[in-house]
């Protein structure tokens, strides 16, 4: 790979680093020697780019030059009336100022990833477990100025730098690393780089001071809600008011959001969804386990306060104040306890009737219980005529007229319903004899005791053949004044 | 004391909270505070009365005080309980021989309450006599 896309492809792909070995001897602006110190670690594909002005271009860029001065300018004179006052906020000078500020404050962002993953990956050959200990940049950048080419960190001093715990995990590790002290240019290189980092928080810090400063000016509302500090890092995040009210309520939430999650750090404990709304005066105020509905509460409102804001609806943070007022109110009221419970006295017993439910799938359910043809039949007899029964002689279950002669059907189904009777009642000028519902083996004749074979007559079940079904109501019923010629 | 526990004091009392509940089952307590058992019975029934309020309403009374009822319902042991429902007594199978009246302090709140249910339901249906839901025939005192 040449060099003169070696800037691009960084510029590029600020977020995933290419996996390129990229070969980088020759320098044309600062002609620093090359130094090729990555031979050994091999089986890391690493940036192997030696100035860090060929990928961090801000810092010397003119544009970064103009904008720090301008602000340097703006705080000297201090915060003032703006004579401007124009419908269009646009126009101002001073918000146009504030708006490149916020594009800048994403830039320096930016930049000082990239310096980070240099350092980093200059400073693995020297302690390389550091980069998984420390996430944040500029803390990463601190430590490596402290701690130089000292192979003992009994030696050095982190207080300050990092909380006790982690100094604490930080030497346990050096003790044990794997790295080797660097080399003087490296060492140089690396100290170099961590200064332009430091140098880059500390424009980025007086950046967001300035816009802070000059937030009552630019979002009364928004600031009357969650203070100028989180509405100024809200706005720089977002790159701007229009962009800030462009966005959804549930997105604010979330600016500021830190994404670190490596493997070794358990999730469990890391809130979701926590940016600089968490932050905020307000639901640091709330007890603990509101804090996640305040925080979508206060999403929800600063949403509408940045875009009054941003249409200038209303320059005295009246709106403002009445939206925080809003949500204090309502954050008392999720703390209030709950009403007590009255004893309820009892119903008076019979009062109200059991609701008897109708449908289909009731009368379905009642048909596995309800009394059968077969059954009804069973329990009724015919005057004079002994019935037949289960063990014979009068013995057992009595079948009653189940079986008899002359009693218009051969056998007695196990039952239509009533549902599937309603369907016959369409097609019964279709069903002669068995209608292909009974085996292949039954025939249509049946031998009887007192007539020897017996015929069914299909339009005998009509009639009042059958003393079980009423004919009057039967759903294969017809009229029946009109006598059916046979 | 509690809810709705409320003493009468003499004859005319008494005869008036029995003849005006229309709507109500009238549960009349004969006994006197100061015996044990009595005080037995209402500490159970401490609860029951803001339960059943729609349905019954319990009155105490003191047969030391009152004593024009001890002759007329045979008010001989230390606490009695008896149902009336628009002026007419309810008699209770309880398994003890003894259809007129409770004689011992019921044991828990469901049983008693859901005595009280049964004389509701049946004193609206115009009976007189009701089938406790639990037999105390070998519960009575021993």
């Amino acid at each position: 790979m040449d060099k003169a896309t070696l800037a691009d492809s960084f510029l590029a792909d600020l977020e995933d680093l290419s996996d390129d070995e990229i070969q980088d001897e020759e320098v044309a602006e600062a002609g620093e020697e090359a130094v090729d110190a990555d031979e050994d670690m091999a089986d890391v594909p690493i940036l192997n780019y030696d100035d860090l002005d060929s990928v961090a271009k801000l810092q010397k860029s003119q544009r970064f030059h103009d904008i720090m001065k301008k602000v340097d300018d703006a705080m000297a004179i201090g915060a003032q009336e703006s004579s401007f006052k124009g419908t269009v906020v646009e126009d101002d000078p001073e918000y146009q100022l504030i708006v490149e500020c916020n594009t800048l404050s994403v830039d320096i962002d930016n930049e000082i990833t990239v310096i980070h993953n240099f350092i980093r990956d200059k400073y693995r050959a020297k302690f390389p477990e550091l980069e998984s200990l420390v996430l944040h940049p500029i803390d990463y950048s601190r430590l490596v100025k402290q701690i130089g080419n000292e192979m003992d960190l009994t030696l050095v001093d982190l207080e300050g730098l990092l909380p006790s715990a982690t100094i604490m995990v930080v030497s346990v590790t050096a003790s044990t690393t794997s790295g080797k002290p660097l080399s003087e240019e490296s060492l140089k290189k690396t100290v170099e780089a961590c200064d332009r980092a430091l140098a880059l928080d500390e424009a980025k810090k007086k950046v967001l001071e300035f816009v802070e400063s000059r937030m009552g000016y630019i979002a009364p509302n928004l600031s009357a809600i969650v203070g100028s500090a989180v509405a100024a890092k809200l706005m720089g995040v977002a790159g701007g008011l229009s962009a800030l009210s462009k966005m959804p309520a549930c997105n604010v939430q979330i600016l500021g959001a830190k994404k670190k999650n490596l493997a070794g750090f358990s999730t469990a404990s890391a809130l979701p969804h926590i940016g600089f709304v968490f932050h905020t005066e307000i639901v640091q105020g709330t007890p603990p386990p509101l804090r996640m509905k305040a925080c979508r509460l206060v999403a929800g409102k600063s949403t509408l306060a940045a875009r009054v804001d941003f249409t200038r609806g209303d320059l005295s943070a009246k709106i403002g104040q009445n939206l925080r007022e809003e949500i204090q109110k309502k954050i008392e009221k999720w703390q209030e306890p709950p009403p007590p419970k009255q004893p309820k006295p009892l119903p008076v017993p019979d009062s109200d009737p059991k609701k008897k439910r109708g449908g289909r799938r009731l009368r379905k359910m009642k048909e596995r219980y309800a009394l059968t043809d077969m059954r009804k039949l069973a329990n009724r007899m015919k005057f004079g005529v002994t019935e037949e029964s289960s063990l014979g002689d009068g013995l057992g279950e009595g079948y009653g007229m189940l079986g008899q002669a002359g009693s218009g059907k051969l056998r007695v189904s196990i039952g239509q319903s009533k549902l599937a009777a309603k369907v016959a009642k369409k097609f019964k000028e279709k069903s002669y004899g068995s209608s292909g519902g009974t085996s292949g083996l039954s025939s249509s004749l049946a031998f009887t005791p007192i007539q020897g074979i017996e015929l069914s007559n299909p339009q005998a079940h009509n009639a009042f053949g059958s003393g079980t079904q009423s004919t009057y109501f039967s759903e294969t019923g017809t009229f029946s004044k009109i006598k059916k010629a046979f | 004391m509690s809810y709705l526990l409320r003493h009468l004091h003499n004859a005319f009392h008494v005869d008036h909270a029995i003849q005006n509940e229309e709507e109500r089952v009238t549960i009349i307590r004969f006994g006197c505070d100061s015996d044990t058992s009595c005080m037995e019975m209402i500490e159970f029934l401490m609860k029951v009365p803001e339960k059943i309020t729609k349905f019954a309403v319990i009155y105490l009374v003191d047969i030391k005080e009152v004593p024009d009822f001890n002759v007329m319902y045979e008010l001989y042991y230390p606490c009695t309980v008896m149902f009336f429902f628009r002026n007419k007594h309810i008699m209770v199978d309880l398994g003890i021989s003894n259809n007129n009246k409770i004689n011992w302090a019921v044991k828990t709140n469901e049983e008693f309450i859901a005595i009280i249910e049964t004389v509701y339901k049946g004193a609206k249906n115009r009976w007189g006599l009701v089938v406790s839901p639990k037999d105390y025939s070998t519960k009575f005192i021993y």
